[in-house]
């Protein structure tokens, strides 16, 4: 109970600690809410740049004030001078990247790098007027802060927010999609510059709490950690800000309790930190999720081989142990369950009492299947493969089964009857389905098919049209298609004839 | 008696608009006019200048002779009545923003920037993702949808926002065939509605059965007509500069352009 009291109340009583708190925490809103416009508009580079450019700015308006009016560290002076080098930054930006063939990224390197420079020597040849501390300028020190500085980010968190709660459909849009914006009328040029000068802004009062160097680490890190989170700009940008405020309020405790941490790193530490967590465990873009989704993920191979293993059963029903065993390199039992119960979302299967029931869609899926599968054993022994190898090769590629591919290799093959292994190959029964037009050479024996169409090259046949005509049995080495005329005659045609009938496959019944 | 017969009306009159960045104009003297309606398909080699029509439709730059009217006011002023269909390689799917979000974006011009979207509003971006069908995926991120249902969402922002004229920059490029369907399903479904549709489209094959008109541009305006007429061998190997092979099927002539081949 005490050691809470110490740990969490008593910097409290610090009225340092309770200005840097209520600073650190309008900050990191605004940074929140403008960090979600500049992740979603690439821009973080640009942030880093203006923060740079802001020493050139804050050294002018020292310079300005207390060479013309004698007043030392007049803050709205450094204020307007940081917001017009940040101005004058993204001018020069935008337009040497407009004129020459420089890309913006790097126009943005040459100049904000120039005006940090210039910011350098400004700050060191005039250093015998300038009473300000550069380092709290670079790492910040927010348990600094005084009364005009937290003024200051209360009028700069009023007018960004105002800015964007009133502007925020324009805002998204210009964002999302310039030319739509601009078909509608928008400013869209405008309203970039509005963005530009309140990223200024924000960035001006983020300094004073982290430095320079850490701005862009409140402005993106908060904001990204929301992204992962939300699918709406609107709530990504109070998610956002929240966690800017927990890295705030985390960083100071932790800085506090350490003693002699600097501020400043450990806010950014705090907000890397959170953006690490979320990563992992955001629900729908997280790494564990990820994860989760692609164990869950049935591989498409292993249903197949499922499929495949129904080739050893004669009434389309196996037990899981007999599945299981049929499997070639034996996955898990636990991917096998997951396998089934994928196939029987997708109707291919029914359990019934510990048996695995082929669906007459599954069935018809596990003939393509086969039918691919010895195919593929047909084609690898037609380019030469070792007989011993067909099945294990044809296990591989089966997975190629898509149509077109089948159908190639099919037609490519002669339209084999057996495989190499003397099994039968299913016929094309895709394609050879009654009231479809097919080529006779898909006709297997004894089926009779109506003749729809008959190349001229066939004139010497005088295969009438239309006419039925009934597929015997093949000869010469299955090359030589035999059909029975419906006038009783019989035709002898090798492959490229078969293939110039155009035929309708007769449904058994008629 | 004599009640005057009413004239087609068009939804776009180009009269003889000529557009330049350089020394060179991009649009040279282009006359035409497009009546309510109709499915165009805009079709030229790259650097045709299809772009910079586009852009003098959505009166995004300043004609140097000429003038586009967008049902008979000029396109600066008719600002929101053209509504323009994205290109999916332009969209960023990843940003944080809902279906039904996109929807509404269509009511966007129709409120002034001080009020919030009223019921009506919403209303109407919900008929319109109702017309498209995707009502259901409402408050799904984009990002999450297949290529046809993408196209769709913006089809339905084009129709909430109440647009005579839909432009859409190459619906067609890079997606699957059963997108193809789906958004050509879309078109015809939009075009029955009475909305007049441009579409930038890339591919000589399909531009003829896709589209009512075709408009072939190559900085001039070459044909403007009924697909049949403008795909006229004799035209096309004019405006593709014999980077054009023909090739003659049985039923149909099919066109394919070279640097279409080499890709």
């Amino acid at each position: 109970m005490s050691l809470a009291w110490d740990l969490f109340v008593a910097p409290l009583e610090s009225q340092a600690f309770q200005k840097a708190l209520l600073g650190g925490s309008l900050v990191a809103i605004v940074c929140g809410v403008m960090g979600c416009f500049i992740i979603l508009r690439r821009m973080a580079f640009l942030g880093d740049a203006l923060s740079h450019a802001m020493l050139a700015g804050v050294t002018a308006g020292y310079l300005f004030m207390q060479i013309l009016f004698g007043v030392e560290a007049h803050a709205p002076a450094m204020l307007i001078g940081s917001i017009v080098a940040g101005i004058v930054t993204v001018a020069l930006i935008s337009f040497v990247s407009k004129v020459s063939r420089i890309k913006e990224d790097t126009a943005i390197g040459i100049m904000y790098t120039g005006i940090f420079a210039v910011g350098g020597v400004l700050a060191s040849v005039f250093s015998h007027r300038i009473h300000i501390d550069l380092y709290h300028f670079i790492a910040g020190m927010v348990l600094g802060v005084g009364d005009e500085d937290l003024w200051l980010m209360a009028i700069v968190a009023a007018i960004v927010l105002a800015t964007v709660i009133l502007l925020f459909r324009h805002l998204q849009l210009t964002s999302f999609d310039p030319v739509m914006a601009a078909s509608l009328g928008f400013p869209v040029v405008a309203l970039d510059y509005v963005l530009t000068a309140c990223t200024s802004l924000v960035v001006v009062s983020a300094v004073n709490v982290v430095g320079v160097i850490l701005v862009v680490g409140l402005l993106v890190t908060p904001a990204a950690t929301a992204y992962l989170l939300c699918n709406r700009l609107s709530r990504m940008m109070m998610i956002s800000a929240l966690f800017g405020v927990t890295s705030v309020v985390a960083g100071l405790y932790v800085s506090t309790w350490i003693g002699k941490v600097a501020t400043g790193p450990s806010i950014v530490i705090a907000s890397t930190l959170q953006f690490m967590v979320v990563l992992a465990v955001a629900p729908k873009y997280g790494l564990i999720a990820d994860w989760l989704r692609r164990r869950s993920m049935v591989p498409q191979r292993l249903v197949e081989d499922i499929l495949g293993t129904f080739r050893y059963s004669s009434d389309n029903r196996l037990a899981f142990a007999d599945i299981a065993s049929h499997l070639h390199d034996s996955p898990s039992h636990e991917a096998v369950r997951r396998a089934l119960r994928s196939l029987e979302r997708q109707n291919l299967m029914t359990e019934s009492a510990g048996t695995w029931v082929l669906t007459d869609e599954g069935e018809l899926e596990a003939k393509r299947l086969l039918r691919a599968h010895r195919l593929w054993e047909s084609y690898l022994q037609h380019v030469g493969t070792p007989l011993d190898e067909l099945h294990n090769q044809a296990h591989q590629l089966e997975h190629l089964h898509d149509e077109e591919t089948v159908d190639y290799l099919d037609d490519m093959l002669g339209h084999p009857i057996l495989d190499p292994h003397g099994q039968e190959i299913p016929e094309d029964f895709m394609h050879l389905v009654p009231g479809e037009p097919v080529k006779a050479s898909l006709l297997r024996e004894s089926m009779s098919a109506t003749v729809v169409e008959v190349a001229d090259e066939l004139a010497k046949f005088d295969v009438a049209v239309p006419s039925i005509i009934t597929a015997g049995p093949r000869t010469d080495g299955d090359a030589i298609w035999t059909f029975h005329l419906e006038d009783g005659r019989t035709i002898h045609l090798n492959h490229d004839q078969a293939d110039q009938i155009t035929v309708v496959l007769v449904s058994p019944q008629d | 008696m004599t009640s005057p017969t009413p004239s087609p009306p068009f939804a776009i009159e180009i009269a003889n608009l000529t557009v330049s960045y350089g020394p060179v104009p991009a649009l040279l003297d282009i006359s035409v006019k497009i009546p309510a309606g109709s499915l165009v398909g805009i079709i030229g080699p790259n650097g045709s200048g299809k772009s910079t029509f586009i852009k003098s439709i959505l009166g995004f730059v300043r004609p140097d002779v000429g003038e586009v009217k967008i049902f008979g006011e000029s396109a600066e002023q008719a600002k929101g009545q053209v509504a323009y269909v994205p290109q999916r390689g332009s969209v960023d799917w990843d940003f944080p923003i809902t279906v039904r979000e996109v929807a509404m974006m269509g009511r966007y011009g129709a409120v002034p920037w001080w009020k919030d979207l009223g019921r009506r509003d919403r209303q109407i971006a919900d008929q319109a993702l109702e017309m498209v069908r995707m009502q259901e995926f409402a408050h799904r991120q984009i990002g999450q949808l297949s290529g046809g249902q993408q196209q769709r969402v913006f089809m339905a922002r084009a129709m909430a926002q109440g647009a005579e004229i839909l432009l859409l920059d190459e619906p067609f490029a890079g997606v699957d065939a059963a997108t193809e369907r789906a958004i050509l399903d879309v078109l015809a479904q939009t075009k029955k509605a009475g909305r007049t549709l441009l579409v930038v489209h890339h591919d000589l094959a399909t531009a003829a059965e896709y589209f009512d008109r075709l408009l072939l541009l190559k900085q001039r305006l070459f044909a403007f007509g009924p697909p049949q007429a403008v795909l006229h061998p004799r035209l096309l190997s004019e405006v593709y500069e014999g980077n054009l092979r023909v090739f003659a099927d049985m039923q149909s002539r099919e066109f394919v352009a070279d640097d279409e081949v080499s890709r």
